[in-house]
């Protein structure tokens, strides 16, 4: 595990710059002029930022500050609720993901989703990996089999669950489960993967595991993580996003936001002074 | 403990023992009262089917195992077999579950997963109300405006299409090639409406409410965040129901399922208003017969002797059918839950 104060000498170079830094990344994603309303209620303002590639940008703020909105909007997964509505663009690999008509199982493919508190599907663990596989493409066994493996051995679950992949995932420790969620993500080849809060109902041995996955994952995907827990976003992002109300107070990288941010309500969050 | 006895005993000692030498003695009886009420429930159903047995005995040893293969009801000779009231109960009951479940399970969905939510409350009362319909008011229904009904709309076209002697002339392609498939709409009488299949229609109407209101209360039980789990893995929503939804709430909709195949073995009044009440054995679902209760409603009243015997017999046959169902749905749970690696 990297944790902040290894990791700051390499980015010693570019860390005084004041504006932020984001451009030496790819990007993968573009998020541009983005509002979104609960009926009433404006959720998200003008949101607007760059998610690099291959990189680990977590999301932070207080409590309805809007950011697992904003996670719940890169899937589109808020579309399954009528009357949700998103204005604005999205651009991922050169394409609006808002438009209407994009295809959500296309997108879904490419952008995978770990929820709060472990949900494995009542089926096998061997199901689990292989059920959102199957709205896919279509494997044969063997190559579904050696895909399920590939998919549990990238969520470091491998060795844990060789053994017993035809009973039943409501076995599984919540750390496995969790990491079972992991892998049902990745199993779709996915490119982006969105974590929202995946440690927020499991004891600190399963969560040190989890980071030091995000850590491993981050070579191949790029990933987006929301979470409540300040040391976490320090010790595994490379960018972080504060979120205040609605907007997107400051985006830049990780050490920068815990070291010296720009902006006095970050440094207050920061700091616990409030949220 | 061990210490008290050499202490002296203080007043307030003394009170706090005898409150718990009371509390001790009051739960016990509570305990004892429980197990009464359990033990009730037991014992009226063992002493139902005893007595039932034992009412019967006479018809059973008379006949013997021809009671439940013959299909001679014939009171003038004091000859009687259960074959056709437990082919009419067991069939009709089977009709009305094939038409019941899967509505049931269409206005489920329905009202959890697709209805806004201002049409939920009104749709969810109407099916509470249709379940609180006496079952007589069902058969009186039934009788008067949908056996006409059937005997009008439904049973021409059933004729036309799967018999070998249809209302138009014409037998169809069907029949044609696959003649056996005519023994089961054949009918000596067109236009009359009551029979089998309207028997299992009316049955339908009234387990609907039961099946859907069970169906559901457990898909509300179903976590927002499983579904969401696999609709954010590609899943649409017709997958959900069928991949997560359905198997997350097995057992109960299975359970519920069973309620409404419970409700449709033992209905009596409406089944003896649509069912014609003959006793002639024919495979057909277009023919009238008689099923186990509505044969007990209809004859117990005169019945003497082994008729009144054989009445009894067939009350505790219903008792059996019933076991077995079910007995069915426990394998069933059990054969499910295996192949799920529980």
């Amino acid at each position: 595990m990297t944790n902040m104060n290894e990791a700051a000498p390499s980015f010693a170079a570019t860390a005084q710059t004041g504006k932020p830094d984001n451009s030496q990344f790819p990007t993968k994603m573009t998020v541009r002029d983005l509002n979104f309303h609960y009926g009433d209620f404006h959720a998200l303002k003008n949101i607007a930022m760059d998610i690099p590639e291959k990189k680990v940008t977590a999301i932070i703020g207080p409590s309805g500050c809007g950011k697992s909105t904003l996670l719940r909007i890169f899937n589109r997964i808020y579309a399954i609720y009528p009357k949700l509505v998103a204005t604005g663009e999205i651009v991922l690999d050169g394409e609006n993901i808002l438009d209407a008509k994009y295809s959500l199982n296309r997108l879904r493919s490419k952008v995978g989703m770990v929820f709060q508190k472990p949900v494995p599907f009542p089926m096998t663990i061997f199901e689990n990996v292989a059920y959102g596989i199957r709205h896919h493409e279509k494997l044969s066994r063997a190559d579904m089999e050696s895909r399920v493996e590939q998919a549990l051995r990238s969520a470091a679950l491998w060795d844990e669950v060789k053994d017993k992949l035809k009973q039943s995932a409501l076995g599984l420790s919540g750390g496995q489960q969790q990491r079972l969620c992991i892998a049902r993500g990745i199993a779709l080849k996915p490119e982006v993967l969105l974590l929202d809060e995946p440690t927020s109902a499991l004891d600190p041995i399963a969560t040190s595991r989890i980071e030091q996955l995000v850590e491993e994952l981050k070579n191949d995907y790029t990933i987006v993580i929301v979470t409540h827990n300040m040391q976490q976003a320090a010790r595994c992002s490379d960018l972080t996003a504060f979120m205040y109300m609605g907007e997107l107070v400051e985006f830049d990288r990780t050490e920068k936001i815990f070291t010296k941010p720009n902006k006095k309500q970050t440094e207050d969050y920061i700091t616990g002074r409030f949220g | 403990m061990h210490a008290s006895i050499s202490l002296p005993v203080s007043p307030a000692r003394q009170a706090e023992a005898a409150r718990n030498a009371r509390d001790a003695r009051n739960d016990r009886v509570f305990g004892w009262v429980l197990k009464a009420c359990a033990l009730l429930v037991l014992a009226s159903l063992i002493g139902a089917a005893a007595s039932t047995l034992w009412g019967g005995s006479d018809a059973f040893r008379t006949f013997g195992w021809g009671f439940l293969t013959s299909d001679a009801w014939d009171p003038g000779n004091d000859r009687f077999g259960a074959l056709v009231p437990v082919m009419g109960t067991v069939v009709t009951a089977l009709i009305a579950l094939l038409i019941a479940v899967p509505i049931s399970f269409g206005i489920a969905l329905f009202l959890t997963e697709i209805a806004p939510s201002w049409l939920r409350g009104p749709v969810s009362s109407a099916i509470e109300l249709l379940a609180g319909i006496p079952s007589i008011i069902y058969g009186m229904w039934g009788l008067f405006i949908f056996a006409p009904f059937v005997a009008e709309h439904i049973k021409p076209w059933l004729m036309n299409t799967f018999s070998d002697a249809p209302p138009d002339g014409q037998i169809s392609w069907l029949v044609q090639h696959v003649p056996w498939i005519a023994k089961f709409f054949s009918s000596d009488y067109p236009f009359f409406g009551a029979g089998v299949l309207t028997a299992g229609m009316v049955l339908a109407i009234m387990i609907i409410p039961f099946i859907s209101s069970v169906m559901r209360e457990v898909f509300q039980t179903v976590p927002t965040r499983l579904k969401e789990s696999a609709y954010a893995l590609g899943s649409s929503t017709w997958e959900v129901v069928w991949d997560i939804v359905l198997p997350y709430t097995r057992s109960a909709v299975i359970g519920g399922v069973f309620l409404g195949l419970g409700r449709a073995l033992g209905e009596t009044m409406a089944v003896a208003f649509v069912l014609g009440n003959t006793f002639k054995f024919t495979p057909s679902i277009l023919e009238t017969g008689s099923s186990i209760a509505s044969t007990i409603a209809n004859q117990f009243g005169e019945a003497e002797g082994l008729q009144k015997s054989a009445l009894m017999a067939l009350a505790f046959l219903l008792f059996v059918v019933t076991f077995i169902v079910l007995l069915i749905a426990r394998l069933m749970l059990r054969q499910l839950g295996n192949r799920e690696g529980r």
